[in-house]
């Protein structure tokens, strides 16, 4: 066949033109081959480890773990504050999406045929069928639970565990915040198995009975696991719960184990599960210590968010622990004691108890009641619980927080200040009738009584208020005041040690502020008008503005007993602690003048206002004091006890605080003394054993 | 050639079509295929397992009269032994029950034992799994404790008319709680067998064992059934604690090895115990659950 255009089907252009053309367009192609190779090595060369990492956060997450928390000891090694094994029922929300999808389509057909339904919300029948799936496997969990296998002889002690139905089903509103915020981990349907409800805490045997019937029982390999984690345990309940605090939930967890630096986290999407941190009491001031290092999960993600594969883990480091300075036996014996102290109703009166090594100023018990059980705040506070601790009081630790007149306990002081300042001496002898005058007013001897002649001694042994409104009034306030602040009485104390490196400035949280050591100034700065005699005759007996915590007066006992001017008192235990104590310095009474201080203070236990503490075989030194105070706009009495035992050799000091109520008669002595003396039970019998 | 070619194509659209239908069809054929295997392979199981028992018949028919009458002169030693502690636990499972009665303690499950040989076992899942000569047809049911003496075996998973699937002790899908020799008080461990290859020891997991634990001096510690799971009688002995007690990586918590209390290996006989009320486990994992979970309600 003939070639019609007389070409050679195979021949290149002849045309100059075409030929350019094809010229350009092959060059053309090889630069674009070119520039795409060198594209490609460029990524794969250069820009691969960057192209890794923006991989890596798209396919990956990390999932923060958090730590079991340090144990807490008291000074002899016995654990007061421990951890427990919380075992939790969780469901995984990636193993269930078949069921939801099922129950979904089941629920979207009954809404087709059902003719009063006009227009389907297929999210809100979404989250439904999510609902059900789920509360039906709570429901068969609860069935393993509660069966009896015995059936013919139902046990009287059946099941103790919460009927109440919020235990028992999902909330929608956590699921929704479950897949909103962290689809990505297993959704807990109980919490804490053996304690559901912390409200309802069930008996430890019938904690165990209900894991091992989970365990044995439920059929495994599903969608619902069973986990145990540690969670706190106060396991003597509400002892010592103002110094030991509380915790509460927080996703914000320590820092991560050292290798979690190794790999480079810092861009992955990170998902936390809830941990706890201390909100109170040593719980709070010494969080860094006791919480302890993070562990960590490196997750492939599905594109729905869920979990895929684990491909590497680091476990948490729990906590260090703690040794308190607190004895157990003696804290409990406080406790007991302040429980013991109760008003018209029956109900124990607010107060607060502390006593201290003399010579170390270790805190061996600090009791505040009324008080509340961290047990009960482990897994979350309930609204009644935080309300009923709070009508009464309970939160506030009555021995760090709390501020009182110190009333007659504050006498030591006047004593001292008089002495040191030549107002008096320790043989001068004052008349001290019913009352003094001072101005126009008869400032009254309490019980009205004239109790003659009285010298140092026996102002101490007798409280006697005339001869200290006379030795104030010479003295006047300035003096006073001076003297009351070379004691401390309005310092701050447990400030934390500079050697420990925690970022609490005191040993327990909140420490009051607002201490009151009255001068001129003062009561001009709170625009109280102009000091008068009246004011330093109140001071001088330790009313009027005084205000001072259980604990400042604990530390002045302990300062008379050591013959110094401060104790510094801690909460934590170190055996090797030199006794040295910040600022301190001697008294600065010659040996006369200390010897009537602390004769009067033993003879106020012998004879005094104080017998109602007394032990055989101890001898105390004691100060009590009745101050007055307003409680609900009417006139109520704060009842004292300050002292230190063996008055011969002291050991150990304390002081002793109640609130009275105002249908109560509430007595330094009568209503204080018996606290401190099982204080000082409690510290014998821990002697005896040493 | 091509007839050939032809063959090949239509068998392996034979076998799609098989797989396709096998995969379409409902789960419910599907059990039931595989119980029909089950059953159609027992009479073949139990044949191997008595032919066994037979060759070790006529092996102790070939030994001596003299060795024969000293295993007897043993035996009726043993069984007197026995018969006296029969009595002394008579007595003692009397004082027991009024005790029980006189505090209004719960009773404790009851059962009823029934003694099975051991049909087979794989050398696969040789620390898994092994197959048992009794069934459905003798009582047994899925979730049943299996146990030699106070020693326990494992658990009863499936049960076919006249064999049964046991899970051992040492298998990863067996999983009881225990308590502790010399915990005090004794607070409830984890345990759950351990994958192992069959040339090896099987043993068991015991986790979640309290970090103030420490196993009693000079000897090796017990791990010992809580009878609180509803499933195991209470004081079974599950195993003993090897090479000691470790801590975990985050350190609150100690882990342990355990080995069988009853050497798996050489196991011929068990005891299964049939709880005398079935189980709220059991009743889940019939296929009818949810109508029983509504009737138990």
């Amino acid at each position: 066949m003939k070639n019609l255009f007389n070409e050679s089907p195979h021949s290149t252009p002849s045309d100059p033109l075409s030929r350019v053309r094809i010229n350009f367009l092959f060059i053309f192609f090889i630069a674009g081959f070119i520039y795409i190779t060198a594209g490609l090595a460029y990524r794969q060369l250069v820009q691969a480890n960057e192209i890794m990492v923006q991989s890596d956060n798209q396919i990956k997450r990390v999932v923060i773990r958090p730590p079991a928390r340090g144990k807490i000891y008291d000074r002899h090694g016995y654990t007061i504050v421990d951890n427990r094994v919380r075992w939790s029922v969780k469901a995984d929300i990636l193993s269930l999406q078949p069921e939801f999808r099922q129950e979904y389509l089941s629920l979207i057909r009954k809404a087709k045929s059902d003719p009063t339904v006009l227009k389907i919300n297929y999210d809100a029948l979404g989250e439904q069928a999510r609902l059900n799936v789920l509360n039906g496997w709570l429901d068969k969990i609860w069935f393993v639970i509660d069966a009896n296998t015995d059936k013919p002889k139902r046990s009287k002690t059946a099941s103790k565990l919460p009927t109440n139905r919020d235990e028992r089903t999902v909330n929608r509103l956590a699921l929704r915040k479950h897949l909103t915020e962290s689809r990505a981990l297993k959704f807990i349907l109980i919490t804490d198995l053996a304690f559901p409800g912390s409200e309802n805490a069930s008996d430890p045997d019938e904690a165990n009975r209900t894991v091992a019937r989970f365990i044995e029982q439920f059929p495994q390999g599903g969608p619902i696991s069973l986990e145990s984690d540690m969670v706190r345990s106060y396991p003597y309940s509400t002892m010592a719960a103002h110094v030991l605090g509380y915790i509460r939930d927080s996703t914000d967890l320590p820092p991560n184990v050292d290798d979690f630096t190794d790999l480079n986290f810092d861009n992955l999407q990170k998902l936390r599960y809830t941990g706890k941190r201390g909100a109170a009491g040593i719980e709070q001031t010494f969080d860094p210590i006791l919480s302890g290092a993070s562990g960590w999960e490196l997750w492939t993600k599905t594109s729905s968010g869920y979990n895929k594969e684990l491909l590497r883990s680091s476990e948490p480091r729990q906590g260090s622990s703690i040794n308190l300075s607190l004895d157990i036996n003696i804290q409990l014996a406080a406790e007991e004691a302040l429980r013991a102290i109760k008003d018209s109703t029956d109900n124990p009166l607010p107060g607060a108890a502390v006593m201290l090594d003399v010579n170390t100023g270790e805190i061996l018990a600090m009791a505040s009641q009324p008080t509340f059980d961290p047990n009960q705040l482990v897994n979350r506070i309930t609204n009644k619980y935080y309300n009923e601790i709070e009508n009464q009081g309970g939160w506030l630790n009555r021995a760090t927080q709390g501020q009182y007149a110190p009333g007659s306990t504050f006498k030591i002081i006047t004593a001292i200040a008089g002495m040191r300042n030549h107002v008096i001496d320790w043989d001068d002898i004052l008349e001290c009738g019913t009352s003094f005058r001072v101005g126009n007013r008869d400032f009254p001897e309490h019980g009205g009584e004239a109790f003659g002649s009285v010298d140092v001694e026996k102002m101490l042994t007798i409280s006697s208020n005339v001869w200290n409104y006379r030795v104030g009034l010479k003295l006047g306030p300035d003096l006073l005041a001076k003297e009351a602040r070379r004691f401390g009485l309005d310092a701050p104390l447990l400030r934390m040690p500079p050697s420990l490196s925690n970022p609490s400035t005191t040993e327990l949280p909140y420490p009051t502020n607002r201490l009151v050591i009255p001068d001129p100034a003062y009561k001009l700065r709170i625009g109280a008008g102009p000091w008068n005699a009246g004011d330093t005759a109140n001071m001088s007996i330790g009313q009027g503005y005084t205000l001072t915590t259980p604990l400042h007066m604990a530390c002045l006992a302990a300062s008379v007993a050591r013959n110094e001017t401060r104790t510094t008192p801690t909460i934590i235990h170190d055996p090797n602690r030199d006794g040295r104590h910040e600022g301190a310095t001697s008294i600065g009474l010659n040996k006369d003048q200390l010897e009537a201080i602390r004769s009067g203070m033993k003879r106020c236990v012998e004879e005094g206002t104080a017998r109602s503490m007394q032990i055989e075989g101890l001898t105390i030194a004691a100060k009590t004091g009745t101050s007055e105070y307003f409680k609900n706009g009417e006139k109520a009495h704060l009842a004292w006890v300050i002292g230190y035992a063996p008055a011969d050799n002291p050991a150990v000091a304390f002081a002793v605080l109640i609130e009275g109520q105002l249908d109560t008669s509430t007595w330094g002595g009568k209503t204080a003394g018996p606290v401190a003396k099982a204080m000082l039970e409690g510290w014998l019998q821990e002697n005896d054993k040493d | 050639m091509d007839n050939n070619r032809q063959g090949a194509k239509a068998s392996i659209i034979a076998l799609i079509v098989f797989i396709g239908l096998w995969i379409t069809l409902p789960s419910t054929i599907r059990r039931l295929n595989k119980e029909a295997f089950s059953e159609f392979q027992a009479p073949a199981i139990q044949l191997l397992s008595k032919s066994r028992d037979l060759a070790r018949y006529w092996e102790l028919r070939s030994r001596s009269t003299e060795d024969l009458i000293a295993a007897g002169r043993d035996l009726a030693r043993i069984n007197a032994t026995l018969e006296l502690k029969l009595h002394a636990m008579e007595d003692i499972r009397k004082e027991n029950l009024r005790l029980r009665e006189m505090l209004r303690y719960p009773n404790s499950t009851e059962y009823l034992t029934v003694v099975a040989r051991v049909a087979t076992r794989d050398t696969s899942t040789w620390w898994q799994r092994m197959l048992i000569r009794k069934g459905r047809n003798d009582g047994i049911r899925p979730g049943c404790p299996v146990v030699f003496g106070n020693r326990v075996v494992g658990r009863v998973t499936t049960v076919h008319l006249n064999i049964s699937e046991v899970e051992l002790v040492t298998s990863p899908a067996f999983r009881c709680t225990a308590f502790l020799e010399g915990d005090d008080p004794p607070r409830i461990v984890h345990v759950s067998g351990v994958a192992s290859n069959p040339f090896t020891t099987g043993r068991a997991k015991v986790s979640i064992i309290q970090a103030d634990y420490t196993p009693p001096a000079g000897q090796v510690a017990k791990v010992i059934t809580t009878g609180l799971g509803g499933v195991f009688p209470t004081g079974l002995i599950l195993g003993t604690l090897e090479g000691g007690v470790t801590q975990t990586a985050q350190g609150n918590l100690k882990e342990a090895y355990m080995v069988p209390s009853k050497n798996l290996d050489t196991i011929e006989e068990v005891s299964v115990l049939v709880p005398k009320y079935p189980t709220a486990g059991e009743i889940l994992m019939s296929p009818t659950d949810r109508i029983k979970l509504e009737e138990f309600k």
